[in-house]
């Protein structure tokens, strides 16, 4: 144990000396680490936050991190697939400590009419005050109020239908659907409010009215289409969903968000993935200069690798001390890259205006503003990725230098 | 049954609903000359004298645009104002093709297809049959009375007659797109005009009676026209060539085996 550790420490002052041999390659390479982990950190960053964007939006879109509903609602969202209002137990299960926000809400097609046009609707009757945590709707008015109760007699209708109706904030509109019998039901609402939605086919197709105004007009008194449930944080709703789906009435259907848009998930489930690639790449970019480097390191020692072989120095310690000098190499180098890292991210994290050159990015489900995301996660595995990969690389100028033979070695111009 | 022909004017509007609204009759009106009537009464009674009433009528459409025209004979059947059927006679290619109105449900039959289609709330404020009418104009009926505030604007005497121009502003909740509706009565219920304005105040569209006559012993509007103002080369007219009223109708005229079988 004690000789291991003084052969440690003299390996160890060994290559940290050589390192600074020859300071000019050490700073290149030190450069082209820092840059090269750097830019693995910082776009993941921004990936992840363009992503998280796409799905926090499309899980507002939704919404929610778990819907119940009728089991043939999902494929035929009519008012006939209606679900009456939670109570017992599953009332019970909702209202425990760790459901971040539930809500029920109707959702039924309709058509709204005005003076001069009509046009048709998806109509979504909600609970007002919840929908704040549910689809940060009442943020995106931007005329107008957001419903206040659920008593509520208006509507809030995105700017874009507005537009193709002719109609305008404070105007009465003509909202037409049908009852569980088929009969029509209608009745004239005030547009109360105008939003603007990030995606703008939202904007001409969900109307907002008030839950239980809906409830009277569609005469659906105490039912409704969703309950939906929104839990901390969507990447992790495992437990939530166990639990409640543990109290759900048989003959309702109970789903996570991710099986209910399975693109969601996809987009979910390949960011790791697509992040250790991006982390690869970058690296076997890297790993060029990192193998030159130390290559040339051994080529120029190879009289001295000769003597202190000669003086009795085992082929495995010199191993160990190219090895750690390319590990202290990528020490440095993962420190100022992390550095770098982290202070270009955390200004940008209020947010980065790309609708400069993001035009269209709306059609993807991201909005124009970026948010970074830099996670604990994604920098180990940058960094993980650097260190395991950077000694293996390192394994081969260094095997060649422990097997140099001493006499030629020395022998060599 | 029989037909008596009018001398030459008259059309109501469109079914039961337009005929409802247009056709007056004339007595119960003596006491109107002295008193200002409510407004609202007024158009209650233009409508609640075809309560109970039945009608069969021949009439003609036209439906009018900047480059093409087509006219449409039909028949119509009316029983109060919550009953109507209304059959193609002419041209032939959409001979048969009939509209049924029960309540507010309304049902349309196509020879061609061979199906009645139920239509659907979706459906209701397109077009009826191509003209300017919406579905939803032909299938509502007395809506005018409760969902309304009436407001009478002013009475003027003209010849023979007083006209009564109300004031219609429909209530909060009413499925009503319009700011408000303005209606010419005539002192014997015949409906004159009907105007639909928006809710900036601008006149949208307007129901015009162009001619009375009397047929079969009553004043009709025997003559109207559906005119949008935003486009003025486009309108339909609807003409009423023939009427009878009080008539005996078979309980299963106004069903959809009749709307698809006729059997009248």
């Amino acid at each position: 144990m004690q000789g291991f550790r003084l052969h440690f420490v003299m390996l160890l002052r060994l290559s940290w000396r050589n390192l600074w041999r020859n300071h000019r390659r050490t700073y290149i390479m030190l450069g082209a680490i820092s840059v090269g982990v750097w830019a693995m950190i910082f776009m993941t960053a921004l990936m992840r936050g363009m992503v998280d964007d796409m799905l926090n939006q499309g899980i507002h879109n939704l919404p929610g991190h778990i819907q119940i509903q009728h089991p043939a609602f999902l494929d035929d969202p009519s008012v006939v697939n209606s679900i009456a209002e939670p109570e017992g137990e599953l009332l019970a299960a909702l209202n425990q400590p760790g459901v971040k926000r539930w809500a029920t809400r109707i959702k039924v097609p309709a058509v709204i009419a005005s003076e001069r046009e009509s046009r048709g609707i998806n109509l979504l009757g909600v609970e007002a005050e919840a929908e704040a945590d549910i689809t940060g709707l009442p943020a995106q008015v931007s005329e107008g109020r957001f419903l206040e109760s659920n008593q509520d007699q208006g509507v809030v209708i995105g700017a874009k239908l507005a537009q193709r109706l002719e109609t305008r904030l404070g105007k009465r509109v003509v909202v037409m659907s049908q009852d569980p019998d088929n009969n029509i039901s209608e009745r004239g609402f005030r547009v109360v409010g105008i939003y603007r939605a990030e995606m703008p086919g939202l904007e001409e197709y969900n109307v907002y009215a008030a839950r239980d105004t809906l409830q009277k007009l569609l005469r659906i008194e105490g039912r409704v289409s969703q309950i939906v449930i929104v839990d901390q944080d969507y990447r992790d709703i495992e437990s939530l969903y166990r639990r409640i789906e543990k109290v759900t009435p048989s003959t309702l259907e109970i789903k996570p968000w991710y099986e209910i848009d399975n693109y969601l998930a996809a987009m979910f489930n390949m960011m790791d993935g697509f992040v250790l690639v991006w982390v690869i790449i970058i690296f076997l970019a890297l790993s060029f200069g990192l193998v030159n480097t130390l290559v040339m390191a051994v080529f120029e020692r190879v009289r001295e690798i000769g003597l202190i072989q000669a003086l009795g120095m085992r082929p495995r310690l010199i191993v160990y001390q190219i090895l750690l000098e390319s590990l202290l190499l990528l020490l440095i180098g993962l420190a100022i890259g992390n550095g770098l890292a982290i202070i270009t991210v955390k200004p940008l994290e209020s947010g980065l205006d790309i609708s400069m050159v993001a035009e269209g990015m709306a059609m993807m489900g991201a909005s124009s503003m970026l948010y970074p995301n830099l996670t604990l996660h994604d920098m180990l595995l940058a960094n993980s990725v650097v260190i395991i990969l950077g000694i293996l690389t390192s394994i081969l100028p260094a095997w060649r230098a422990a097997h140099l033979d001493p006499v030629r070695a020395l022998n060599s111009t | 049954m029989a037909i008596r022909r009018a001398n030459m004017k008259g059309k109501p509007f469109c079914l039961a609903v337009l005929l409802l609204g247009l056709a007056g009759l004339s007595p119960a009106l003596a006491a109107s000359d002295t008193a200002t009537p409510d407004p609202r009464d007024l158009i209650r009674a233009a409508m609640e004298h075809w309560r109970g009433i039945t009608s069969y009528s021949e009439m003609t459409m036209v439906i009018h645009r900047s480059d093409w025209e087509r006219s449409f004979s039909m028949q119509a059947w009316t029983e109060g104002d919550k009953l109507s059927l209304v059959r193609v006679t002419e041209p032939k290619r959409d001979a048969g093709n009939g509209t049924l109105v029960k309540d507010q449900s309304m049902w349309t039959f196509s020879p061609k297809i061979n199906r009645i289609l139920k239509v659907p709330s979706s459906m209701m404020n397109q077009s009826w049959m191509g003209s300017d009418f919406s579905n939803k104009d032909i299938s509502k009926s007395t809506d005018i009375i409760d969902q309304y505030d009436h407001r009478l604007l002013k009475a003027v005497r003209e010849d023979d007659h007083f006209l009564y121009t109300i004031e219609s502003i429909p209530h909060e909740e009413a499925a009503v797109v319009w700011g408000k509706e303005i209606v010419v009565i005539r002192d014997d219920y015949v409906m004159l005009r009907q105007e639909f304005w928006d809710q900036d105040d601008i006149l949208v569209k307007v129901m015009q009676a162009t001619e009375l006559a009397q047929m079969d012993g009553r004043i009709i509007a025997s003559r109207m026209r559906m005119q949008k103002i935003e486009t003025p080369g486009e309108w339909t007219e609807m003409a009423v060539d023939a009427i009878d009223f009080d008539i005996d109708i078979a309980p299963s005229l106004f069903t959809l085996s009749n709307l698809r079988n006729p059997r009248q």
